[in-house]
């Protein structure tokens, strides 16, 4: 019965909510289908005080073993190095990070913020955020660009904000019944599985995007949302439209531009006013392109697409 | 707007607003125009008939046009244009 803990450094508990609302498999099903010790977790852990310290202990001298060590939230290096800002169980929470991870199976880190830092190490990042082994885009992070867990792999990164329910069980699932080696990682430590395709990938406004029609304001269903809205859903990667958010729908079909927030640079522009809700440009031209095309093309292929675009795309044809 | 162009309309072209600061800020001086002000349209938003700039950008590229309607579908301008036309709130 492999061991997990879960703990919650600089978070909002936004991917804890995600986790409890998990379908395929469920937070249930880890304990009952698939064997899963959960040894302890911000909202379901039972130890406290003392007897949290000495499970916590237990695990880091090896006396119990920990095959899964999920990690939330940022790692809170303020002030001046300490940790003391985000303080568990008697001691810096970065702290016991360093322990776990050395006597870990696996680690997954859970959410942007454990991932990358997130929105705790947005400039100027007072808590001096770091996730665990990104700081952005920059390799290393808090454990160091060498680390890898006992089982030989480094950081599993599930980022979002938050992680998608069931990215986050598949992983620990996969980990879980020794199919932890079948996993291929990108460069940012993702899992391919997940995130390979892109945010756009099955989205309902496909047809606006291809005959280059725009949604100009929220709430309508016809347009594509990236021309003018600020999404972001032809440059992340994510499988948002793959596996839907409560098994119905996504941001973007739901008319809410993507925010690509499974990408180490989200939040982009630095949550400046104006700048999130808004696509990006330069004379016009979107200052981000979608991913593999250039200034030159984007512009050939829009007056194509717009020349030979039928009536019905510039018609709302999601009719109630 | 065709004739009023032809007749010799001189409407605002530049500057380009190329930061979503300087966009908005044209977009709030149409919101702030009569809805039935056409002349003022044509002028705060740089209209000509002609393609304009090094690229020759015209309204079919842009993300706005609705090329079956002739449309500008920017609910600030709302208005039948042509192809060939370009204006200053032209993004693609």
């Amino acid at each position: 019965m492999p061991n997990m803990l879960w703990l919650q450094g600089g978070a909002c508990s936004g991917n804890t909510m995600s986790f409890l609302n998990a379908e395929e498999p469920s937070a249930c099903d880890l304990v009952t289908d698939f064997g899963i010790n959960v040894l302890w977790h911000p909202s379901l852990g039972l130890e406290l005080g003392e007897n949290l310290q000495k499970m916590l202990n237990g695990l880091v001298s090896g006396e119990i073993p920990l095959d899964i060590f999920v990690f939330e939230g940022s790692v809170v290096n303020a002030p001046n190095g300490t940790g003391q800002w985000n303080r568990f169980a008697g001691r810096a929470m970065k702290d016991w990070v360093s322990d776990l991870c050395k006597v870990a199976g696996y680690v997954v880190a859970v959410g942007d913020c454990a991932t990358w830092g997130g929105i705790p190490a947005t400039a100027p990042n007072p808590s001096d955020s770091q996730g665990l082994q990104f700081l952005k885009r920059s390799h290393g992070g808090y454990l160091g660009t060498g680390y890898t867990s006992k089982a030989g792999l480094p950081v599993i990164n599930v980022p979002g904000c938050p992680a998608h329910p069931d990215w986050i069980t598949q992983i620990v699932v996969a980990v879980a019944t020794g199919r932890g080696g079948e996993l291929t990682l990108d460069e940012f430590q993702r899992p391919k599985t997940f995130f390979t395709s892109f945010t756009q990938t099955g989205c309902t406004r496909n047809m606006h995007f291809a005959y280059k029609v725009s949604a100009t304001e929220f709430g309508q269903r016809k347009g594509c949302l990236f021309y003018d809205l600020g999404c972001r859903g032809p440059m992340t990667h994510s499988p948002c439209n793959r596996i839907l958010w409560n098994r119905q729908s996504s941001k973007t079909r739901a008319g809410m531009p993507c925010m690509g927030c499974t990408e180490p640079e989200f939040p982009f522009f630095d949550l400046a006013p104006g700048t999130v809700f808004k696509t990006q440009t330069v004379m016009g031209v979107p200052k981000d392109m979608p991913t593999g095309v250039d200034k030159s093309g984007y512009i050939k292929l829009t007056a194509a697409a717009k020349a030979a675009s039928p009536r019905w795309a510039e018609e709302d044809i999601f009719v109630v | 707007m065709s004739d009023m162009m032809d007749a010799g309309l001189v409407t605002q072209t530049e500057p380009f607003p190329e930061t979503e600061k300087e966009f908005a800020g044209l977009l709030n001086e149409l919101r702030a125009l009569d809805p039935d002000d056409l002349e003022g349209k044509m002028v705060v938003s740089g209209f000509v008939n002609h393609p304009y700039g090094p690229d020759e950008a015209r309204c079919l590229e842009c993300m706005y046009y609705l090329v079956h309607r002739q449309w500008c579908d920017l609910p600030e301008l709302a208005v039948p244009v042509e192809a060939n036309w370009w204006c200053r709130l032209w993004r693609i």
